[in-house]
C-alpha cells in the first residue's frame, strides 16, 4: 500500500483554453494525487474534453500552470510524464493488430527494424493485466466496440504509471465489462496511479471516484469530496439551476393499435412479435448486440424481414424509408455521427432534412426555401437547442445539442410512430431530462413510442411496458406494475454468459 | 441554459459578414489580385476583345466544370467529362456531316453524354461501384469511341449555320457565352435552389444519414451523373461551334484543369460542400491567369510553372482564408 504523499501526481493551476480567441475553458485549478479517483463532471460542452486534451498533451494550455510531480511543465508529454488518456472517440488504428495498436507510440526495437515478438508480448501482458482474453494478431477492426475499449485502457495504461484519464469508457462496454473495468481501476489505485474519471452516469461516479471537479460553461463551478456531496447537488451544480422533479407523468394509452409485428425475423432476429397502441411506450431492454437496434431500423423499411409489419391496420410488405416515412413512422438513430448528422451541413439544413416541404412555403414545387430559417428557428427554440445560429455547421456543436436536433428533424415530421434508439446516449442531464419531458409528451398526445435504450433507469421512468430482447429473441414482456430492474438485467445479460461458457 | 445564444442569430457583425463570404467565395480576393495585376501590366487585358475570347475559350471547360461539381457535391468523380466531351463532338459531327441538320446535330450530342452520365450513374448509383474506376473505364470508352469513328482526324463537314453561330452576337456578347451563362445560372438554381439540390448536397455530407432520411440515394446520384453527361454533351457540341470541325481529342487535356477550376472555386472533394458559384469564380482564375500570361507573351514552358506555384500558393491562401473565424 501506498502512503498518500505530499507530492501531487498533477496539479493545475487557472489553466484556461481559448480558440481564436474564444475561451473555452478558463479558471481550472485543482490537484490530483496518487491513488485518488477524481470525477470531471459537466454537462456536454461543459469543456471536459478540452481540459482532458490539455492534460494529455494534445492541446497546449493558453494560459495557466501544470505541474507534473511537482515540475513545471509547459506542454504535457504522456509517455515521459507518465500520463495516458482514453479518449471517448476511440483512436484506434483500425486495419492493425490488436498488439501494432498497443505499442504504436514505443514500439520495441529498432526503427526499421521493429521486434514484433516483443511487441505481441506487451500486448499479451497488458491484456492479461486485464484480465481480457483478446487474440493479439487480431485485426482491431474485427473486434467488437466493448473489446476495442478494452484495447484502447491496453494502450492507455502502457505509459500510464502515475495518471490515467478516462472519457467516458463505459459507454460501449456491457455491465461484465464494465465490472472488470471497475475493479482494474480500483487495483490501479492500489498501486498509487491517479485516475481522472469522466462519466455521464452518476451511479459510476459516485461508486467509484473520491473526489469531483465540476465544469460548466468552460468554468470550475466547484470541487470536493463525493462523499460530502448528494448526488441531487452535484448535479444542479453541473446543470446549474434547480432540477425540476425528475420524474415525468405518463398518461395511460388507447386501446388502438398503431403498431403490429408478427413473427418478424431476419439474419440479427427470430420470431419477434409484438404491437404497441397509440399513445404507449414500448421499451426494449437488451444487451449491446441483441438485436435491438437491428429491430428498429427494420421496422423503419431499413433491412429486409420476413414475417409481417402492419402500420394501423395496413400491411408493408418490402417497404422503404420514404413509405415508412409517408405512413407517419420516424426513427432516430443510436449512432448519430454515422447515420444522422450531416456534419458540414447547417443546423438548419440538418433539421429540414426529413420533411423540407413542412418547413418551406413553395409557389413552383420544389423550389426556393423561403420559410425554412424561421421555422428551424422555432424547433431550434422549442427544443432550446443552444446554437450561436442556426447557418452554424451541426458538427460545431456539443453531443446533447446535436441529438436534440435530431429529434427536431423527425419530431419536424410530425410522426404517428416514433422509433427512438439509444434518444440519450451521450447526453447530459439537463438535455437528457428535457428529451424525457418530450418523449412523455408524445406519447400523451397518441404517437405510439418504440423506446430503445441501454439506460435502465430511463426504461423503467418512460415504459408503459418493456420487453426484454437477448441474442435476437424477446425473451420477456414485463407491464409497468411488475417492473423489476435486477430481474430485466439478468433476463437480458443471461444468455451472453451462458453462451461464453458453452 | 445559453438563452441569450440561442436567440437573436440574426445581425451578424460587419466583419462576420465579411468573414462568411470570404468562406463562401475564398476564390473572390485572388480574381481581384490577378485582375489588378494583369491590367496594370498589359493595357490588351481589359479590352472587350479579350474578354470575348477568354469567354469563348472557356465555355467548354465552365460546362464540364458545372458537371464535375454537382459529381464533387456527392463526394463522387466523373474522369469521363473530358473524353465524352469528345465523344460527344465526333459522334455529332458525323451525324451533322452525314445530314447536315444541326438539330439533329444538338440532339446527337445531347444524347452521347447523357447516354454515358446514365452509364457511370447506374454503375455508380445502384451497383455501388466505386466512381473513380468506374468514370476511369468510360473515360477510355468513350476516348476510344471518338478516335474510332473520326480515325483519328478532325471530322469535316460542319453545317455552315453551325459555322455561323460561331460569329453570332446576342445582346453585345458571342451567343456560344450566352449559352453558357444561362445553362450556368440554371445550375445556380437547381443546386442552390431546390429540394433536388439539397438532396445531392446532403447526401454528398453523409450518404448513410442521407438514406436514413429517406432520400434516395440512388435515384439522386444517378441524375447527378446524367447531368454532368449531357452538359459534357452540349460542350462537345459547343466545342465544334468554337473550333469549326469536331476534334476527337478535344475534351481530353481539359481534365485536370476542369477539376483545378472546381477544387480551386472552393468545392470539397469529399463532398457536401460547394457551389456553382464557387466554380464559376474558379475557372476564373485559371482563365484569367492563362489569358494574362499569353497578353505579358511569357512562353508556354514558363506560364506553366508560374500556373502550377499560383494554383499552389492561391489555393493555401484561400485555406487560410477560410478557416479564419
Amino acid at each position: 500500500m501506498f502512503t498518500k504523499q505530499p507530492i501531487a501526481s498533477l496539479s493545475v493551476l487557472g489553466l484556461a483554453k481559448a480558440f481564436s480567441g474564444k475561451t473555452v475553458v478558463k479558471d481550472v485549478s485543482f490537484s490530483l494525487y496518487p491513488g485518488e479517483i477524481v470525477a470531471l463532471v459537466g454537462e456536454n460542452g461543459a469543456g471536459k474534453s478540452t481540459t482532458k486534451n490539455m492534460l494529455c498533451g494534445l492541446l497546449p494550455p493558453s494560459e495557466g500552470e501544470i505541474q507534473v510531480a511537482g515540475q513545471t511543465v509547459t506542454v504535457v508529454d504522456g509517455k515521459q510524464h507518465g500520463i495516458g488518456a482514453v479518449h471517448q472517440e476511440l483512436s484506434l488504428f483500425s486495419s492493425l493488430s490488436v498488439a501494432q495498436n498497443i505499442c504504436i507510440s514505443d514500439l520495441p526495437g529498432k526503427p526499421g527494424r521493429i521486434d514484433w515478438p516483443a511487441c505481441r508480448q506487451i500486448a499479451e501482458q497488458q491484456l492479461a493485466q486485464l484480465g481480457v482474453d483478446v487474440d493479439v494478431n487480431q485485426r482491431v477492426e474485427n473486434l467488437g466496440a466493448g473489446k476495442q475499449q478494452i484495447v484502447e485502457i491496453a494502450k492507455a495504461l502502457l505509459h500510464a504509471s502515475k495518471v490515467l484519464i478516462l472519457d467516458e469508457p463505459t459507454t460501449s462496454l456491457t455491465a461484465p465489462e464494465r465490472e472488470r473495468l471497475f475493479t482494474l481501476m480500483r487495483r490501479l489505485k492500489k498501486q498509487g496511479v491517479a485516475i481522472i474519471f469522466i462519466s455521464h452516469f452518476m451511479d459510476e461516479i459516485y461508486q467509484m471516484s473520491d473526489k469531483f471537479i465540476c465544469l460548466r460553461d468552460g468554468r470550475q463551478v466547484g470541487s470536493g469530496n463525493i462523499a460530502d456531496t448528494p448526488r441531487r447537488e452535484l448535479e444542479e451544480m453541473m446543470v446549474g439551476r434547480t432540477l425540476d422533479e425528475a420524474k415525468v407523468t405518463l398518461t395511460p394509452p388507447s386501446t388502438e393499435l398503431a403498431v403490429q409485428v408478427e413473427r418478424l425475423s431476419s439474419h440479427y432476429f427470430h420470431d419477434i412479435s409484438f404491437s404497441i397502441r397509440r399513445g404507449e411506450v414500448l421499451g426494449i431492454a437488451g444487451l449491446m448486440g441483441a438485436g435491438r437496434t437491428e429491430v428498429a431500423e427494420t421496422l423503419f423499411g431499413l433491412r429486409p424481414f420476413e414475417g409481417r409489419l402492419l402500420v394501423d391496420g395496413e400491411q408493408m410488405i418490402k417497404p422503404n424509408v420514404r413509405q415508412m416515412k409517408q405512413r407517419g413512422v420516424c426513427y432516430l438513430t443510436e449512432d448519430r455521427r454515422r447515420n444522422g448528422l450531416f456534419g458540414v451541413r447547417s443546423v438548419k439544413e440538418n433539421l429540414s432534412a426529413a420533411k423540407l416541404s413542412r418547413f418551406v412555403q413553395r409557389r413552383v414545387k420544389g423550389m426556393g426555401f423561403r420559410g425554412e430559417a424561421s421555422q428551424a428557428q422555432e424547433w431550434v427554440e422549442q427544443l432550446n437547442i443552444s446554437v450561436p445560429s442556426i447557418d452554424e455547421a451541426v458538427s460545431s456543436l456539443s453531443g446533447g445539442n446535436q441529438q436534440k436536433v435530431l429529434l427536431g428533424r423527425w419530431l419536424a415530421t410530425l410522426p404517428r410512430v416514433c422509433i427512438l434508439d439509444e434518444p440519450t446516449k451521450g447526453v447530459d442531464i439537463g438535455a437528457k431530462f428535457e428529451i424525457h419531458k418530450k418523449i412523455a409528451a408524445l406519447a400523451a398526445s397518441g404517437v405510439a413510442v418504440l423506446l430503445v435504450s441501454s439506460d435502465l433507469p430511463e426504461l423503467l421512468d418512460l415504459s408503459h411496458r418493456i420487453l426484454v430482447m437477448r441474442t435476437g429473441h424477446i425473451v420477456g414482456e414485463f407491464a409497468r406494475e411488475d417492473f423489476d430492474a435486477v430481474e430485466i438485467i439478468s433476463l437480458a445479460a443471461s444468455s451472453a454468459f451462458e453462451k461464453q461458457r458453452a | 441554459m445559453d438563452r441569450a445564444l440561442t436567440q437573436n442569430p440574426q445581425a451578424p457583425t460587419e466583419k462576420a459578414r465579411w468573414h462568411s463570404w470570404i468562406k463562401q467565395y475564398p476564390a473572390a480576393p485572388i480574381i481581384v489580385v490577378l485582375l489588378v495585376a494583369f491590367s496594370t501590366l498589359s493595357p490588351y487585358f481589359l479590352t472587350a476583345g479579350n474578354i470575348e475570347s477568354v469567354l469563348i475559350a472557356n465555355s467548354v471547360i465552365m460546362l464540364g466544370a458545372i458537371g464535375m461539381t454537382m459529381v464533387f457535391l456527392t463526394g463522387g468523380i466523373d474522369l469521363s467529362i473530358s473524353t465524352v466531351i469528345s465523344a460527344s463532338a465526333v459522334i455529332a459531327g458525323i451525324v451533322m456531316a452525314q445530314t447536315d441538320s444541326i438539330s439533329l446535330g444538338i440532339a446527337t450530342a445531347l444524347a452521347t453524354g447523357l447516354a454515358f452520365g446514365a452509364l457511370n450513374g447506374f454503375l455508380i448509383g445502384y451497383c455501388k461501384l466505386n466512381p473513380f474506376i468506374t468514370t476511369m473505364g468510360t473515360q477510355l470508352v468513350a476516348r476510344g469511341i471518338a478516335f474510332l469513328l473520326s480515325q483519328g482526324i478532325a471530322v469535316k463537314g460542319t453545317p455552315f449555320g453551325l459555322m455561323d453561330f460561331s460569329f453570332a452576337v446576342v445582346l453585345g456578347l458571342p451567343a456560344v457565352s450566352i449559352i453558357t451563362l444561362v445553362i450556368t445560372m440554371l445550375f445556380i438554381v437547381l443546386l442552390g435552389y431546390t429540394s433536388w439540390g439539397r438532396e445531392v448536397l446532403l447526401l454528398g455530407s453523409n450518404r448513410s444519414a442521407a438514406r436514413y432520411s429517406g432520400i434516395n440515394t440512388a435515384r439522386t446520384e444517378l441524375s447527378v451523373y446524367l447531368l454532368a453527361g449531357g452538359l459534357a454533351g452540349i460542350a462537345g457540341l459547343i466545342s465544334i461551334i468554337n473550333l469549326g470541325n469536331a476534334i476527337p481529342g478535344v475534351g481530353d487535356t481539359l481534365l485536370l484543369i476542369i477539376i483545378g477550376g472546381v477544387v480551386l472555386g472552393g468545392t470539397s472533394m469529399t463532398g457536401g460542400e460547394g457551389s456553382v458559384m464557387r466554380t464559376v469564380l474558379g475557372v476564373a482564375i485559371l482563365a484569367i491567369l492563362t489569358s494574362g500570361l499569353n497578353l505579358l507573351g511569357i512562353p508556354f514552358y514558363d506560364q506553366l510553372i508560374i500556373q502550377g506555384v499560383l494554383i499552389f500558393v492561391g489555393n493555401g491562401l484561400a485555406q487560410h482564408l477560410s478557416r479564419r473565424r
